[in-house]
This record gives structure tokens, C-alpha cells and sequence, in this order.
């Protein structure tokens, strides 16, 4: 066993331990950082596979941003695991059901007559100038130019519906508008009435 | 390619144990007394009241989520700005238009006000 | 005596001698760095201390020397108190993972033109994906305290790291455009030859965005309100004490001293010389660097000694409604000027 091979089994070890961690502890808080390291350990196995640009862009969205998200939420939520638990049982059938159709979809598909070891040659090693970067860049851009454009089409509907959803004015909230401030003219805050003096009664 | 990243996974290894390191180190060497008072959280004086894991604005979750749409397209300016003078005209007219789409979205959250903050 | 280490040198496996020469050269950058920080500290307290017109610390060591280890010691001498409701495993891993970006991201520096650690293709990538763990550190050190202020400043400051993230990212890729490339190293080499040819000139708006956004993202004055003293006393890291505490002031440091780097080696030419002639060449290549991210650092320190605390959505405007369209316009201005022959311009 080489390094190269050590180092997958550490990582593949941690991935895997990881990810049974996530499903398995009671904190989500800590689930969630949990996950953390699964995908950071996830993007180690990528660079392993020379894929350097996809590693590093997971640890820079997938850590760095869906994370914080996850964090956020899952720090503020007011998780009663007892009721949680209660549906349990109920939901079991289902659950199962489901779960074993996924299994079975994911054999099929996967299995070894698609994605066997004999099916692709085995990929050679690149210079230590290689530039996975390049390489991407060279065809996202014109070969793959359509779906890189529906690419922000779909990122633009996210923009869109965060803001739907998410978006509420508060009612409450007090605060200074300069510009208004500043623009004030007296005949805003002040009005000068003119009555006639009134006879003394 | 990956002897350049050898380095880098020792040093993180690095990394991670001199914190620890100091850590150890540090309670080693502290002293330990610990009482009731002085383990309450801090709060200015006053006795802790409440949980302090509160609610908070839902704006906080907008903005996490703007975030992620906007690295998602830092992630896709990266790899065109290196080959830029590769793919020429075509691929600036391309990524132009990408960002064009997004400007769009970008000044929609503008007006829209989920930009500031009341 | 030389001999039997030689033997002894070669007669460990080859996987071992790497590791052991890249653990040696990790050491070497380690050290100065955190050295650095203590050094960096007393500096701050120095100059601010000049700006308002004090001497600052002058009692341990002559004028003051000492004062960082001083510090240091006294750090190490307290009691690390674990508050009751706190998480406590989290408690004490948010300062670890607060530190340990902020030193990893070193590796892939360029401090001269042969002397770089891990010279990876795609390291300015590297570099921000690095950074933007940093926000783990700052959250999980405010959620794990369970304390109003800590919380309150945890969310504070991440919300305004992950701002100020994307005007980063924005402005790299201006830089990228220039040299076209993503290796660090390879970036400070395009910007050799003199003054003239450093990316600050043609790229001065990014450059700025990407200088305000680093004092941002590392919490500094006067973008400081993840710990506020006024508000919320010290906000993410108000439970932390003795080394804990030290951990995250290291951190925030180290981070300066990284920003300074990187700016130094993306705008101002890394390890090059201003100009060609004989006066500066004698200085050698890491002693520009150095020169270049000590003013720089300077800068920082000027900033907290002159600015006052922005107010909280002041920093999220800045960030949202300035520097991301700034930037974003810059990028198209950039790009449709290399489809012309003014291209040259922006190499």
C-alpha cells in the first residue's frame, strides 16, 4: 500500500465515521459540524483524485457558505427531540419503504456494469504544473456555454424566491432616514395659521 | 500534482496541534478554582435570565442565503478569469451575460430592500 | 559525529525524511509568524499610544520590549474558565479552529521567488476557501459560550465576514483576470520589473475594496463590532479567558499579517523591488515583502487609531451596496478592455 493509498482509507475512514455521526447524535448543532467535516474530508478525497478546482470549491461553498447557513438555522431551532420521537414508529413503514427503493435505485444504477473498475482505464497521473483550473475554465465557457448560462438563470430564481420567502419588513423597528432628515423644509414641521385676534370674552 | 499538496496537509495537522498544544499548556500551568459565580455566564451584573440561544430576524437567514448564491458565483468567475485571453470574445460575452442575469436579480434584492438594515 | 547522523538521515524511509524536512520548513514560517503577532501587538499599542499622544508600554524590558512576552506569560499564567451552561467540547475547539486557518493559509505564501512552501496551482482559491473557515471559530465560539453577548456578537460578525467575503472574492478575480492565473507565486512573478508593472495601478479599485474587505473580515477597528466593547463588552469571545483568549487574539492577528501578505503579493509586486536600480536592489527580495506588509499593517493600526465604530447596517451597506457593484463594474471594465489592444494595460 503506497501513501497515496493510506491517505484515501484516512480520509474515506473519517468521511464515512463523519457522516455516521451525523445521523446518529442526539445535538444538532453538532450534527451539523459534523457534516462540516464530512464534506471537508469529501473534498481531500477530490484533491486525492487530482480534481483540484471541484475540491476546493466545495470547501469555499459547500463549508464556507451552505454550512454557515445550516449553522444558523439549526442553532435557533428549538428542537424538542422528545417529539420528535413520538412519530417515530408510525412513520417507520414508510420510511423503510422508501429507504429500500432508494437502495435498490442506486444498485441499479451504480452497480458494476455501469461504474466498475474494468470499465475505465485507469487515469494517468498529471505534471505537477498541471492546471485543473485551465482545463475546466477551457470548456465551461464555450462548449458548455448553455448550461452555464441556465446556471444563473436558476441562481437568479434562488434570489428571487429567498427574497420571497424570507423577506419581511418589520413593523417595529424605528430608525433615521438621513436623507428625509436633511431635506426637511419648515413648512413640513411647521404651519403658521393666521386667525384674527378674538375679541376678549 | 499531489506531492504540492503534502505540505499542506502536514501543515494543517500543524495547525490544529499547536492550538491544542497551547491549550494543554495553558491549563496546565493556569490555576484551577473554579466556583459557581465565577462559571455563570456573564452578564453585566445581573443574574442570568432566560436561555440565551434567542430567536432571532429571519433577515439573517436572507442574507446567509444571498451569500451562498453570490460564492456560487465567485466559484464560476474563477475559473473563466484564468483563461479569459484562452476563450476570447466569446467566452466575455458569455460570462457578461451570466452576470448580466445576476445584475438583474442583484437590483431586484436593491429595490426590493432586502439590503438594509432597519 | 556528522557522519553517524548522515547514516542515521538516510537510513529512515523516504516518506518520513519529506515529512520530517516539510515539518523543519513549517517551523521556519510558523514561528516568525506568531513571533510576529506578539511583536505586531506591541506595535499597535506603541503607534496608537504616539497617535493620541502617550508613550504606551515602556516598563518591561528596554522601552517596552519585553511587554509581548510579558503578555504572553501572563496569558498562559490565568485560569481557563469553562462557564457552566456552555458546551463545553465546542467550547474549547472554536479557538483551535479559529487559529489553525489562519496559520495554514501560510503554506501557500510566496516569500521570495524560489522560497514557497506548496506551490499549488490553484492557491489564491486556497487562500479564500481558507478564510472563509475563519467564521466557524467566531460561531461556534458564541454558540457554545450560551451567553447573550457572545451570541449576539457571534452572529454580528459572522454576518458581516460573509459580506465582505463576496467583495473579497470579487476583487481576486480582477487579479486573476490580470495575470491570468490562480498560483500566487506565478501572480508576484508577472508583476516583476519595477514599480509600474505592480497590479496596484491598473487594478487601484480593487485593490481598495480588497484591503477594506480584509480589515472587515478580520474584525478590526473600525469594523469591530463583533466586539464592540460599547454594546456588547467583547462580543463573540467575551466567556473566553487565559489561553483561550489568546488563541483567538492570535488568530485575529495572524490574520492581519496573512491579509498584509496577500495584498503585498497580489498588488504590490510580492518580494520585487520598486525599482530596478541600485539602491533597491540591495535589499533583499523577503525584505520588500516584509517592508511592503509592514506598511500595510501600519495601516491597519492608523485605521483603528483615526476611524470611530461604524454603525452595524453603515457595515452591511458599505458591503452590499458599495464594493460588490464597484467591483462587479471593474470586472466588466477589465475584461472588455483585454477583447481590445488597450489589454496591455491590465497585465
Amino acid at each position: 500500500m503506497n501513501f497515496e493509498q493510506l491517505l484515501f482509507y484516512f480520509f474515506s475512514t473519517v468521511l464515512v465515521a463523519a457522516a455516521v455521526m451525523v445521523i446518529t447524535i442526539r445535538n444538532p448543532v453538532k450534527a451539523a459540524l459534523f457534516l462540516v467535516l464530512t464534506f471537508f474530508t469529501a473534498a481531500c478525497l477530490w484533491i486525492l483524485l487530482e480534481a483540484e478546482f471541484l475540491a476546493i470549491a466545495l470547501v469555499l461553498v459547500y463549508v464556507g457558505a451552505v454550512m454557515v447557513l445550516f449553522l444558523f438555522v439549526v442553532m435557533m431551532l428549538d428542537v424538542n427531540l422528545v417529539r420528535l420521537r413520538e412519530g417515530f414508529a408510525e412513520y417507520l413503514p414508510i420510511g423503510g419503504i422508501v429507504a429500500v427503493l432508494l437502495v435498490l435505485e442506486m444498485a441499479i444504477i451504480l452497480g458494476p456494469q455501469r461504474f466498475g473498475l474494468g470499465n475505465f482505464p485507469e487515469p494517468a497521473g498529471h505534471a505537477a504544473d498541471y492546471s485543473n483550473t485551465r482545463e475546466l475554465g477551457r470548456v465551461l465557457y464555450t462548449a458548455y456555454v448553455y448550461p452555464f448560462e441556465i446556471a444563473a438563470v436558476i441562481l437568479l430564481v434562488a434570489i428571487i424566491a429567498a427574497i420571497a420567502l424570507a423577506l419581511r419588513r418589520r413593523k417595529d423597528s424605528k430608525y433615521q432616514d438621513p436623507r428625509k432628515q436633511i431635506r426637511v423644509e419648515p413648512a413640513e414641521r411647521l404651519r403658521i395659521v393666521k386667525m384674527p385676534t378674538e375679541k376678549r370674552g | 500534482m499531489l506531492e504540492n499538496y503534502l505540505p499542506i496537509i502536514i501543515f494543517i495537522g500543524v495547525g490544529l496541534l499547536f492550538g491544542s498544544a497551547l491549550m494543554v499548556i495553558g491549563r496546565l500551568m493556569g490555576p484551577h478554582n473554579p466556583d459557581s459565580e465565577k462559571l455563570s455566564p456573564y452578564e453585566c451584573g445581573f443574574e442570568a435570565f432566560e436561555d440565551s440561544r434567542m430567536k432571532f430576524d429571519v433577515r439573517y437567514y436572507l442574507v446567509a442565503i444571498l451569500f451562498i448564491i453570490f460564492d456560487l458565483e465567485i466559484a464560476f468567475l474563477f475559473p473563466w478569469a484564468v483563461v479569459l485571453e484562452d476563450i476570447g470574445l466569446f467566452g466575455f460575452v458569455a460570462m457578461m451575460l451570466f452576470l448580466g442575469i445576476l445584475v438583474v436579480g442583484f437590483v431586484y434584492e436593491w429595490k426590493k430592500g432586502a439590503l438594509e438594515w432597519e | 559525529m556528522i557522519d553517524f547522523a548522515w547514516s542515521v538521515w538516510n537510513g529512515i524511509p523516504a516518506w518520513s525524511q519529506v515529512t520530517l524536512v516539510n515539518l523543519v520548513l513549517i517551523i521556519i514560517i510558523v514561528l516568525p509568524v506568531v513571533l510576529g503577532v506578539a511583536y505586531l501587538t506591541f506595535a499597535e499599542r506603541k503607534i496608537i499610544g504616539y497617535m493620541q499622544v502617550r508613550i504606551g508600554p515602556n516598563r518591561v524590558g528596554p522601552r517596552g520590549l519585553l511587554q509581548p512576552i510579558a503578555d504572553v506569560v501572563k496569558l498562559m499564567l490565568k485560569e481557563v474558565i469553562i462557564p457552566t451552561n456552555a458546551n463545553k467540547y465546542l467550547f474549547v475547539t472554536a479557538p483551535v479552529l479559529a487559529l489553525a486557518p489562519a496559520l495554514v493559509a501560510w503554506a501557500v505564501i510566496p516569500f521570495t521567488d524560489r522560497w514557497v512552501l506548496a506551490n499549488i496551482d490553484a492557491s489564491l482559491l486556497f487562500v479564500l476557501a481558507l478564510t472563509s473557515l475563519g467564521v466557524y471559530g467566531v460561531i461556534i465560539a458564541g454558540w457554545a459560550s450560551n451567553s447573550k453577548y457572545a451570541f449576539l456578537g457571534s452572529l454580528r460578525s459572522a454576518a458581516q465576514i460573509v459580506a465582505y467575503e463576496i467583495a473579497m472574492g470579487f476583487a481576486l478575480v480582477g487579479v486573476l483576470m490580470s495575470a491570468q492565473s490562480l498560483n500566487l507565486h506565478e501572480i508576484a512573478l508577472q508583476q516583476a520589473g519595477g514599480l509600474h508593472q505592480w497590479y496596484l495601478w491598473p487594478l487601484f479599485p480593487l485593490f481598495v475594496v480588497y484591503f477594506i474587505a480584509g480589515v472587515a473580515e478580520t474584525n478590526r477597528a473600525p469594523f469591530d463590532v463583533a466586539e464592540g466593547e460599547t454594546e456588547i463588552v467583547a462580543g463573540f469571545h467575551v466567556e473566553y479567558s487565559g489561553i483561550t483568549f489568546a488563541l483567538f487574539f492570535l488568530a485575529e492577528y495572524a490574520n492581519m499579517i496573512l491579509i498584509s501578505a496577500l495584498a503585498s503579493v497580489m498588488f504590490l509586486g510580492g518580494w520585487w523591488a520598486p525599482l530596478n536600480v541600485v539602491p533597491f536592489t540591495w535589499v533583499p527580495p523577503l525584505g520588500w515583502l516584509l517592508f511592503k506588509m509592514c506598511g500595510l499593517l501600519f495601516l491597519f493600526l492608523w485605521f483603528r487609531a483615526t476611524f470611530p465604530r461604524y454603525r452595524y447596517d453603515q457595515i452591511m451597506r458599505l458591503g452590499w451596496k458599495v464594493f460588490i457593484p464597484v467591483t462587479l463594474v471593474w470586472i466588466a471594465v477589465v475584461g472588455a478592455a483585454m477583447q481590445t489592444p488597450l489589454g496591455f494595460l491590465f497585465h
